[in-house]
């Protein structure tokens, strides 16, 4: 008896912990584009993690500093040395909630959403609303975002030496191929 | 008894199950993340740290182009400007392979030398997944002087001479080096440079073929973009003195200032030579009498 309880409440438990309703993307993609006249800047990862709460709507995003690449070497070291000081503030983080969340969304096409939450950027938390969209493309859930952020929003000091070189504001592009989790 | 335990671990394991449940999103995530190594990067802002080469080299596909000068000392006094009239140039260009290897190939207008060398790099400092303390590089150059050989018989005794017959191959200096580098927090680096120095042909006698020299270089963070480096170069068995010419150890101060895409570095040396073979076995100026040239490097680099 104590044996069976024991079972059945392993597997009720384990069921939980690959997380029912919960899809995951470990190789999604984040850019950072800035471009004046003297240089465009561009900033890749391939290497960060995103879950996505199909029971509530919640999403959350989670980068390491050090995976963004650069076609320029000195660019990458700047980034890290200069401006994110990446061997302070080692991550970049967003978690949020899809405004009007139903769990339809995860299942019809490709449609506009908007997310609301925190991004926490050089371990400066700020909110922000972004527009985004959700759904399937090829039997896939896919996940995507643009907006613009300010650096000096995240206290990112740019000095005046570069600053003709930096643009105002970094366009971000997210996109998220997303599996159920556990699979 | 056996009843109350069973309802009790049914519970427990229920709760601990509704817990993983609601488990965190963040915590979730963070099981989710690899661990991760994180390699220091910018030991010095420069592949140099003064005169001697740092353990930085260039990344896949980055060119360095390099113009450095040193002027004269600054004890020739108003007449010379306090050396300004005098300078020595020297130019390189240095490619990144690989991640792992840089080459270079260089010029300088002190005796006319023509320089290369390959810089690999061995390990790489690190924490997280993997720990290292120290990074590790070598270096290998060779440089070859081009002046003119002197037309000048040998003189035997006072009275016989013998025509000179003269080699490539005495043109020839090699220099080996290990470059034991430490990045001991955001500001502080120090480096040991163990460098052994081959040279197939030397003036006199009283000149040594093989030289031994223990570097040790430093740099502190003054700010983001401004540094502060030292730089001194032991030699184990120094050249003797010879008539006037005296031997010193090279010894060197400067500032790195970062730019964009420069790295500016102004120093005071009594090294007049910019490569290996010539500033640590043939530095002939003493700090304590003046003997200090203000001399700059200019890097940028282009990404090809």
């Amino acid at each position: 008896m104590l044996k069976k309880l024991f079972i059945l409440v392993l597997l009720i438990s384990s069921v939980g912990v690959f997380g029912q309703g919960k899809y995951i993307a470990k190789n999604a993609y984040i850019s950072f584009y800035s471009s004046t006249p003297m240089e465009d800047i561009l900033g890749e990862s391939n290497e960060v993690v995103t879950i996505l709460d199909a029971e509530k709507g919640e999403i959350i995003f989670q980068a390491i500093m050090t995976t963004f690449h650069f076609k320029r070497a000195l660019m990458e070291e700047h980034f890290n040395e200069n401006y994110m000081e990446s061997s302070k503030f080692p991550k970049t983080k967003f978690k949020g909630t899809i405004e009007g969340f139903n769990k339809d969304m995860l299942k019809g096409p490709v449609a506009n959403i908007k997310i609301t939450g925190v991004l926490n950027v050089h371990g400066v938390d700020k909110t922000i609303t972004v527009p985004g969209t959700l759904g399937l493309v090829d039997g896939k859930l896919v996940g995507t975002s643009k907006f613009k952020v300010t650096p000096e929003d995240f206290e990112i000091v740019i000095p005046s030496v570069v600053r003709e070189k930096i643009g105002k504001e970094m366009e971000i592009t997210v996109k998220a191929d997303y599996l159920p989790f556990g699979q | 008894m056996k009843k109350i335990f069973s309802l009790f671990l049914v519970l427990t394991l229920i709760l601990i199950s509704g817990n993983l449940f609601s488990q965190d999103l963040d915590a979730l995530l963070n099981a989710q993340t690899k661990p991760t190594i994180n390699y220091a990067t910018a030991t010095f802002k420069a592949s140099r740290i003064i005169n001697g080469h740092s353990i930085q080299q260039m990344k896949k596909k980055q060119l360095d182009f390099r113009i450095s000068h040193r002027f004269g000392t600054l004890n020739e006094g108003g007449y010379g400007l306090w050396g300004l009239d005098h300078s020595n140039i020297h130019f390189s260009l240095e490619y990144g392979v690989t991640d792992w290897l840089m080459v270079g190939l260089g010029r300088g207008s002190n005796h006319k030398i023509y320089d290369s060398f390959a810089k690999f790099k061995l390990l790489r400092q690190s924490t997280g997944a993997k720990e290292m303390p120290v990074s590790l590089s070598f270096l290998t150059s060779v440089e070859a002087v081009s002046e003119h050989f002197p037309t000048t018989p040998i003189q035997l005794t006072p009275t016989t001479t013998t025509p000179r017959i003269n080699y490539f191959s005495s043109r020839l200096t090699y220099v080996s080096q290990l470059l034991v580098a430490r990045k001991f927090n955001d500001k502080f680096s120090l480096q040991l440079t163990p460098t052994y120095i081959h040279r197939n042909f030397v003036p006199t006698e009283l000149d040594q073929n093989d030289i031994i020299a223990m570097g040790a270089g430093a740099r502190y963070k003054l700010t983001k973009r401004l540094s502060i480096n030292a730089e001194y170069y032991y030699t184990v068995n120094p050249n003797a003195k010879y008539l006037d010419t005296r031997y010193y150890n090279s010894a060197s101060i400067g500032i790195d200032l970062e730019t964009g895409g420069h790295v500016f570095q102004i120093m005071l040396t009594n090294s007049q030579g910019m490569r290996e073979g010539t500033f640590i076995p043939q530095t002939t100026d003493n700090w304590l009498d003046g003997g200090i040239h203000l001399g700059f490097n200019i890097s940028r680099v282009f990404a090809l």
